[in-house]
């Protein structure tokens, strides 16, 4: 056929789709009726069809790099995921992120090693000699770490502050209100600083792992020679009060990104039968959902800290909800979409677990 | 640059230059990365090269400051009430900036910053597929890998690569290329006044269509050459196509005018073409027809 008669007969169909791909990204393209996307995509065979004739028959550099770009937004279109939504979002919090967990748990035990054990270690050693704190922490720091958890800390909860505030109503509530207010800050710099960290510690994973495991290193010793130098202090109750609840998230947290880092280091180091790049791309997807679900638990534990944790309730209460809260993220993530199975399933069964379903965390019998 | 060069010292060097060498230097040099899709067909997309991507950065990097700027003057204004609580919403912000600006933009726009859209590129999985939200956090995760030394590991990275991937996008499978607005293109030139060649002139030797659109699309472009370059560009095809038809003609015409010479070839052969399959393209459009009533 000839150039001209064949551009002259297929011109109205590429402008028909061309005007297709412009409309389509105003509109959504899962809400065209039925007919309408069956007609579309046989008009991107017809042009691919076009495409490939054109370029076995050598019509010209412009005619193909045109119904290239066509054919390319067509599938870009086409074969594109479909768009997320809520219920993704909650699936992959209750079932994706903790499977993906467990099934990579090898790492995460490894990362606690790399984390909790320096922390004892370092912990350890500066109860008992606390003037080594100082070649780890900045005296700045360590002041600060006195003003907070010493005697005159806002995190004081003993009988003489409170019946300060029952003096007069007016100020107590004032003082409530500008608590909350500062409280906000407080999370705002949690969330910033924390999940900060604990994104990068998995992003560096990247360079063979040498990044996670310097991260995981440093912020274990850190926290376990701040710990037990506030201990050693003789603020070790008001500290322990204030760490416990959102420890439970935060601590967790930090191992879990940080065994996602080391995931991404191994697929670089043990390919297996995979390329190296291969083996990257493959384990980072599951790497990154991991280190994901490390961030949201991270906000959690960045709103328990900013507003439970330094709240003036009795410090029982406050061993309570937080071994409570320990307990919660154990289950969860130990035991959380197990039985969500992806075939269906059996009628009986579905009905029986049904009234688990509507919880976050499911038992592993019920 | 190119048409400055006068003819005089280009044609005898360019005219013996071996055609090969042309093709292989091309396949070398490509910054066009090929994916065959479910319908069989290789398309192929342009890849962004590191200036680009650059410029998009900078483009990126101001727009995130000026959104810090923006949230500080609100903030500002909110402080005036809740001090504790602007300076939270000011560190959320701030966070969101930081790791989600890019995760967002190319997680839900379809692979565009705003920077990225300004400069025409688009980040696309490798498969040729549209980026979805966990690469796009992935690549943008690992952008703080990337960055280390002033993004040095990544421009490392992207020399390295043969389609310019930084560690994020090697590590998430995506590539970043270069949008190029659909553009249909010219017809093809009809040449009115000029003469086929003659019959008896020439042997039986046909010229392949890829000669023929080359002709076609030279003519299209040559206003953008200056008179004696296309000359000497047009002279190389038109000495080795008079050698090849056997062209016993005015041989002047193929030294001083090639354009001309070219212009008649390309006459001759797509007139030919066009009056034998006259009967078949009309079957085609009849077809085609149908087919368009079926539709809709």
């Amino acid at each position: 056929m000839d150039k001209h008669k064949f551009i002259q007969q297929r011109q109205p169909h590429w402008k028909q789709f061309e005007e297709f791909l412009m409309s389509i990204r105003r509109e959504s393209f899962t809400k065209l009726p039925a007919e309408e996307i069956s007609k579309y995509s046989q008009l991107l065979r017809e042009v691919s069809n076009d495409l490939a004739t054109i370029r076995s028959r050598g019509w010209g550099h412009d005619l193909t790099s045109y119904l290239n770009d066509l054919v390319a937004r067509g599938h870009n279109l086409f074969y594109g995921a479909p768009p997320a939504n809520l219920a993704g979002v909650f699936h992959y919090l209750a079932v994706g992120f903790p499977r993906l967990f467990r099934a990579n748990i090898g790492y995460f035990l490894t990362a606690c090693l790399l984390f909790f054990l320096p922390l004892g270690i370092s912990w350890y050693v500066v109860q008992n000699n606390p003037s080594l704190a100082t070649r780890i922490i900045p005296e700045e720091m360590m002041a600060n770490f006195d003003l907070m958890y010493g005697e005159e800390s806002p995190l004081n909860n003993e009988e003489e502050k409170t019946t300060d505030r029952t003096d007069e109503k007016d100020s107590f509530l004032s003082e409530e209100s500008t608590f909350g207010d500062q409280r906000a800050s407080m999370a705002g710099f949690y969330i910033n600083h924390n999940v900060g960290i604990a994104l990068q510690c998995f992003a560096l994973g990247i360079l063979l792992g040498v990044g996670t495991i310097y991260t995981l290193l440093f912020n274990g010793i850190f926290l376990g020679a701040v710990s037990g130098y506030i201990v050693s202090q003789g603020n070790g109750e008001r500290f322990l009060s204030f760490v416990i609840s959102h420890g439970s998230f935060e601590l967790t947290a930090i191992a879990v990104a940080g065994g996602a880092g080391l995931i991404l280091g191994d697929a670089l180091i043990h390919p297996g039968q995979r390329t190296r790049f291969q083996s990257l791309q493959v384990r980072g997807l599951e790497a990154v959902q991991i280190a994901g679900g490390a961030a949201v638990m991270l906000v959690v534990a960045a709103l328990i800290e900013a507003f439970w944790s330094p709240s003036g309730i009795s410090n029982l209460v406050k061993y309570v909800v937080g071994s409570g809260l320990w307990i919660i993220v154990f289950i969860y993530l130990g035991f959380a979409g197990r039985q969500a199975d992806i075939t269906p399933l059996p009628v009986k069964k579905r009905e029986r677990s049904k009234s688990s379903e509507v919880g976050f965390n499911r038992g592993p019998h019920s | 640059m190119i048409s400055t060069i006068t003819s005089d010292e280009t044609v005898p060097t360019s005219a013996n230059f071996p055609q090969q060498n042309f093709t292989a230097q091309r396949e070398v040099l490509s910054l066009e990365m090929k994916i065959e899709t479910p319908e069989n067909v290789v398309l192929t997309y342009q890849l962004a090269g590191p200036a680009q991507r650059y410029i998009a950065y900078m483009i990126d990097l101001a727009i995130r400051l000026a959104i810090l700027f923006g949230a500080m003057m609100v903030i500002n204004m909110i402080g005036i009430v809740l001090p504790g609580t602007a300076i939270g919403i000011f560190l959320v912000i701030m966070f969101l900036n930081t790791w989600g600006y890019y995760t967002i933009s190319e997680g839900f726009f379809k692979g565009q910053s705003i920077g990225k859209h300004i400069c025409g590129l688009r980040v696309i999985r490798d498969g040729g597929y549209p980026i979805t939200f966990w690469p796009a956090l992935l690549r943008n995760l690992a952008r703080s890998a990337d960055a280390i030394i002033f993004y040095g590991i990544g421009i490392t990275s992207m020399l390295l690569t043969r389609r310019f991937q930084r560690l994020g996008d090697l590590v998430a499978g995506t590539v970043v290329i270069q949008e190029r607005s659909l553009k249909l293109p010219r017809k093809p030139v009809i040449l009115k006044k000029i003469q086929p060649l003659n019959k008896n002139d020439i042997g039986s030797f046909v010229p392949r269509d890829e000669v023929l659109s080359l002709i076609d699309e030279f003519m299209g472009r040559r206003h953008v050459l200056t008179y004696e370059r296309g000359h000497a560009l047009a002279g190389i095809l038109a000495k080795s196509l008079a050698e090849r038809l056997k062209y016993s003609g005015d041989s002047q015409k193929v030294e001083q005018y090639p354009m001309a010479f070219l212009a008649s070839v390309y006459q001759t052969f797509s007139l030919s073409n066009h009056q034998e399959e006259d009967e078949f393209t009309v079957s085609n459009q009849s077809r085609i027809r149908n087919r368009e009533v079926s539709l809709g």
